[in-house]
């Protein structure tokens, strides 16, 4: 007996152990961030050391999208970033410097100068000046004695109210300001170690630029002099102006015509102009010529031209004699194909020039063209697509010198695909996908092998029984040939089981739907996909617009099956790529006609500040806010939201209908003058308003994020102060009905059909609202496959950089006021109306990661029903997976199948030691009774 | 000897009756949650009354004789009855705990949301 009470204690014990893992935290493990910078620019990105006492260097990059940060070289992680203040508006030019030798590096984007410790990304000062700055640099004074202190920053701003200031480094106070009058455009200024000069851009008569170089004195700020650089009329755009030689020993300046044939050169400081023809080498036009000069005062001052034409690029290296000077060319690099980068790097006064062309990485010095080392870039293709080889944008490079050899290089290579490298000697350390920080449209797409199954068990369904079986067969035949394959993993499947892996592994068998691509399509044309449950390799990368610089695209993609990805241009034809592997498939009909599958399909559309219907050629329908409104936002209720119950049952198991049409939107409308917007529920065949609300004192340059999903709608706006109440941030959740009367399907009853035209059914609607403590710029909603799983809200918290889900029970509008819930309304789990919402933190998705700069949020149902799969993109890239009714239908990853079977098996090998005394006892007692 | 055998007949049939009160109390006591022992004890009470039904004649026989037969069909059928009694307990008590599909909830699954006939879709501009 004791035995089996033994039994029952050891089972029960496990089944403790086991009911208490069902919560553990699943945080990355389903999760996925990459922290981007984004786009790293030519000028911007270099290798610093910030602690000047040490060797170890930290990449420093002010990318495009306007983010400031420091990469470790070692692994490609983030040390720190900081995203600067920035219009989006404006294409500002953005500044980075670094002194030599100092803890401090210096950034300039639209009107703010900002000093930024080195080490942790600490703000040290930051000014704000009047005028878009045209450049800043920092002051390498030669004063004799050396100084301890930061050293001083130039900042040359533009605008209405020109200037140069002199900025202390130490505290960000403005020393003094040089105005720049007249109709000058400042260009640049330029630092040697003695004297300062400015270069502004002065427009002739006829329409051609002049160069006028300013000379300041350092310490005053007084003008010394001031010339005109004799260009005749060589300059047309500011283009071919190639480059204005920074802190150098002897800067200078340089220019090209417009047809790239001649090469102008002039040492800042005088006024002599030396021209070098530029070779073409036989073939093309050179389309770009670019300059690699060395950013430090104390190098020698010799400079690496770059000139590029379609096929080809070779470059020139010249030296500058600092004494009169003059400029002469030393040696050229010879022709590769393709495109290359050049970088720069500077040992004590010694400069290395680093070349990496489409093979290789070569290091040679600036003083003769002999090889110092040479690295084959062979095996190490730096994406795996096969459809383009990607080509070296621009680089910066490190070298290490020991025992006069060259024993190391590291460049951060920047390639076409918008893969940010680094290549230690050659061979890539690691990469970081920087493009996907400009993605502006993503979709889910199953892959094509879980679409094919579905396929054929359709078929399976449709025909005749023999038919089937015989295809059914067929189908298990062909399986076989998987047999070898799935023999040889089956003992790392049976492992990884063991150790819960079980949910991992290739696109192959995923029985749970995890796998789905995800196609970012970004802003320069591009398409970048990977695999969401493995998001650590980019599956394919592909040009699939031919965009001009200045050009910009609108691009919207989506799946309209497995394994295919369609991506359209605003609204002309889609083009279907194949998601596992980026394979152009075939341009498919114009969307519009194809996605509407009857005659009655109505469209429309926001136009001359209103909405607009048509139904095939004729008008159906306008709507046109009110006096002084303007459309904010419109979000129809999506096409496929499947809805797995038509009413909610409750607590009394009476019926709640709700209010389902598929042709819900909800409208925002902001009006200016009194600060009010309205929202507006439409039906959208009959235009009629189904439900509005507007509300005043609401600060509309604040986002005002919305969405509509089911039968509910929810959005969310920051309300300013008032006399009554103070400024605060506001959520709205809103239910439609058909009736508030339980067991009612209202005045349509039960027919199976009905036409928003004819039936003036409206529906009965609950709001609640909420005050929440911070803005929500952007809201979605989780998908599941049959809608079954309860829903969570997504929300992105942009001054926390945040992402969180929160539950929709706890927005629930039926939430009772100013009382507690009835016995049936806690069984349906409603508890008491609290006007504030505070988000809980187990809803922040990110847990402590930063996801900065989310823009928008994309959901997906994966194969099983209780799962959403989440990706969030913007600067940076998250996603997750969601489960908001609890994983109901999968075992949890820390399920542990090791000790269920070893309870089985305990169970077992106390059965077989039980039973013979079982027996005996069985036979002992009918001895007794006979 | 048969008018003893009748009231003996007459007790047999009672008796189920007499044991309702108390199976009620049990019933109510045990709640109407869906708990493994309240399961089992509605189990025993539908059980019961089911099977002594099947029973009936094995159950009279003894007492059955050619002279009490007319009155025996009253017997046998106030014996039903007792039974059907303890059956409705039961019902009341399923019911009670919701498994009874009376409510508009129950059926909601066969309900169908209704179709529109036109549809409307949003074109971005």
């Amino acid at each position: 007996m004791w035995l089996h009470s033994l039994q029952v204690i050891f089972a029960a014990a496990c089944f403790v152990r086991l009911s208490a893992a069902v919560f553990a935290d699943e945080a990355w493990n389903v999760d996925y961030h990459y922290a981007l910078l984004g786009e790293p620019k030519e000028e911007t990105t270099f290798f610093h050391q910030p602690n000047p006492s040490s060797k170890a260097s930290l990449i420093y990059s002010l990318s495009e999208q306007g983010v400031l940060g420091a990469i470790n070289p070692r692994d490609g992680s983030v040390v720190w970033r900081q995203p600067l203040l920035r219009d989006d508006t404006a294409q500002n030019a953005s500044f980075l410097r670094a002194g030599e030798d100092r803890d401090v590096v210096v950034s300039g984007l639209g009107r703010q100068v900002a000093a930024w410790n080195a080490a942790d990304g600490r703000l040290e000062w930051d000014l704000i000046v009047d005028g878009d700055l045209a450049d800043v640099e920092i002051l390498a004074l030669d004063e004799g004695t050396p100084t301890t202190g930061a050293k001083d920053v130039i900042a040359l701003s533009g605008g209405e109210h020109a200037a140069v200031r002199r900025i202390d480094g130490a505290t960000g106070a403005v020393k003094w300001r040089h105005p720049l009058d007249g109709p000058d455009v400042p260009y640049q200024v330029s630092a040697s170690a003695t004297e300062l000069y400015a270069i502004a851009l002065h427009k002739t008569m006829l329409g051609y630029y002049k160069l006028k170089v300013i000379s300041l004195d350092p310490v005053t700020g007084r003008k010394t002099d001031e010339h005109m650089l004799s260009s005749e009329s060589e300059l047309t755009t500011t283009d071919t102006i190639v480059s204005v030689g920074a802190n150098s020993a002897s800067p200078i300046i340089a220019w090209t015509d417009s047809a790239a044939s001649v090469l102008k050169l002039n040492v800042l400081g005088t006024s002599g102009v030396s021209s070098f023809n530029i070779d073409k080498h036989g073939e093309g036009a050179v389309r770009r010529v670019r300059m690699h000069a060395p950013r430090h005062s104390n190098a020698l001052a010799h400079f690496l031209v770059h000139y590029e034409s379609d096929t080809a690029h070779w470059a020139e290296v010249f030296h500058i004699d600092v004494r009169n000077g003059k400029v002469e060319k030393a040696y050229s690099l010879p022709k590769a194909a393709g495109r290359g980068a050049f970088s720069t790097s500077v040992i004590d006064a010694n400069v290395y020039f680093t070349r990496v062309t489409q093979t290789e990485v070569v290091t040679v010095a600036s003083a003769s063209h002999g090889i110092l080392s040479r690295w084959s870039l062979q095996g190490a293709r730096v994406a795996d697509n096969s459809n383009s080889t990607p080509e070296p944008i621009h680089a910066v490079s490190e070298v290490s010198f020991k025992d006069n050899a060259v024993s190391a290089v590291r460049t951060a290579l920047y390639t076409s695909t918008g893969d940010w490298i680094l290549l230690r000697n050659g061979s890539p350390a690691w990469t970081r996908p920087e493009i996907l920080a400009t993605t502006i449209a993503a979709t889910f797409a199953a892959p094509a092998e879980a679409e094919a199954l579905v396929k054929q068990l359709q078929a399976e369904a449709h025909s005749n029984p023999v038919q089937a079986y015989s295809h059914r067969l067929q189908r298990h035949i062909a399986d076989l040939k998987l047999l070898p394959a799935i023999l040889s993993s089956l003992p790392q499947r049976i492992i990884d089981a063991f150790f819960g892996n079980s949910a991992e592994g290739g696109i192959g068998h995923d029985g749970f739907g995890f796998h789905q691509i995800i196609a970012c399509a970004t802003k320069s044309g591009r398409v970048v996909a990977f695999d969401a449950a493995s998001p650590t390799k980019i599956l394919w990368n592909r040009q699939v617009a031919d965009l001009q610089p200045g050009q910009s695209w609108q691009p919207s993609l989506y799946s309209p099956r497995g394994g295919v990805i369609v991506v359209r241009s605003r609204a002309d034809i889609g083009v279907e790529y194949s998601a596992t592997d980026g394979e152009l498939l075939a341009s498919t009909l114009p969307v519009a006609e194809r996605e509407v599958p009857s005659s009655k399909a109505m469209q429309y559309t926001i136009r001359s500040g209103g909405l607009e219907a048509t139904l095939g050629e004729r008008s159906a329908w306008h709507f046109v806010p009110a006096n002084g409104e303007t459309v904010i936002s419109l979000v129809p209720r999506p096409i496929n939201d499947p809805v797995a119950s038509i009413g909610k049952v409750l607590g009394d198991r009476r019926v709640l209908y709700k209010y389902l049409d598929p042709n819900l939107a909800l409208l925002v409308t902001g009006r200016n003058a009194s600060r009010t917007a309205s929202f507006y529920v439409l039906n959208t065949v009959s235009g009629a308003v189904i439900h509005s609300s507007m509300h005043t004192g609401v600060d509309l340059d604040a986002p005002i994020s919305s969405m509509m999903s089911e039968n509910w709608f929810a959005y969310s706006f920051t309300a300013e102060a008032s006399d009554d109440s103070p400024k605060g941030h506001q959520l709205v959740v809103g239910e439609l009905f058909e009736s508030l009367v339980p067991n009612d399907r209202g005045l349509l009853s039960a027919k199976a059909n009905y036409s928003s035209l004819e039936s003036g059914a409206e529906p009965f609607s609950l709001v609640h609202t909420y005050q929440i403590p911070e803005r929500i710029s952007k809201m979605a909603v989780t998908r599941t496959r049959q809608g079954i799983t309860s829903r969570q809200l997504l929300a992105v918290l942009p001054d926390s950089n945040a992402l969180v889900g929160i539950p929709y029970g706890v927005l629930d509008p039926r939430r009772p006021v100013h009382r507690d819930p009835t016995k049936d309304e806690q069984m349906e789990g409603l508890v008491k109306y609290t006007p504030v919402l505070d988000f809980d933190p187990k809803w922040y998705l990110n847990h402590q990661r930063e996801v900065v700069g989310i823009k928008d949020v994309e959901t997906s149902p994966a194969l099983i029903e209780s799962t959403s799969l989440v990706f969030a993109y913007g600067l940076d890239i998250f996603g997750t997976r969601l489960s908001p009714s609890f994983s109901f239908d999968i075992l949890g990853k820390d399920f542990n199948k090791f000790q269920m079977l070893a309870t089985v098996a305990a169970l077992a090998v106390a059965t077989f030691v039980v039973a013979p005394l079982v027996m005996r006892k069985q036979v002992d007692q009918r001895w007794k009774l006979l | 000897m048969d008018t003893l055998k009748l009231k003996k007949a007459w007790e047999l049939a009672i008796a189920p009756a007499k044991q309702l009160p108390m199976n009620a109390i049990g019933m109510y006591m045990t709640g109407n949650s869906l708990q493994i022992f309240s399961i089992m004890m509605v189990f025993m009470l539908f059980k019961g009354p089911i099977e002594a039904v099947f029973r009936i004649n094995s159950t009279f026989s003894r007492l059955e004789t050619e002279g009490n037969r007319q009155q025996m069909v009253l017997v046998k059928l106030a014996f039903v009855g007792c039974n059907l009694l303890a059956l409705a307990l039961g019902v009341w008590k399923v019911n009670g705990m919701g498994l009874l599909p009376t409510t508009r909830s129950d059926w909601l699954a066969w309900e169908t949301a209704r179709e529109p006939l036109e549809r409307a879709y949003y074109v971005p501009s």
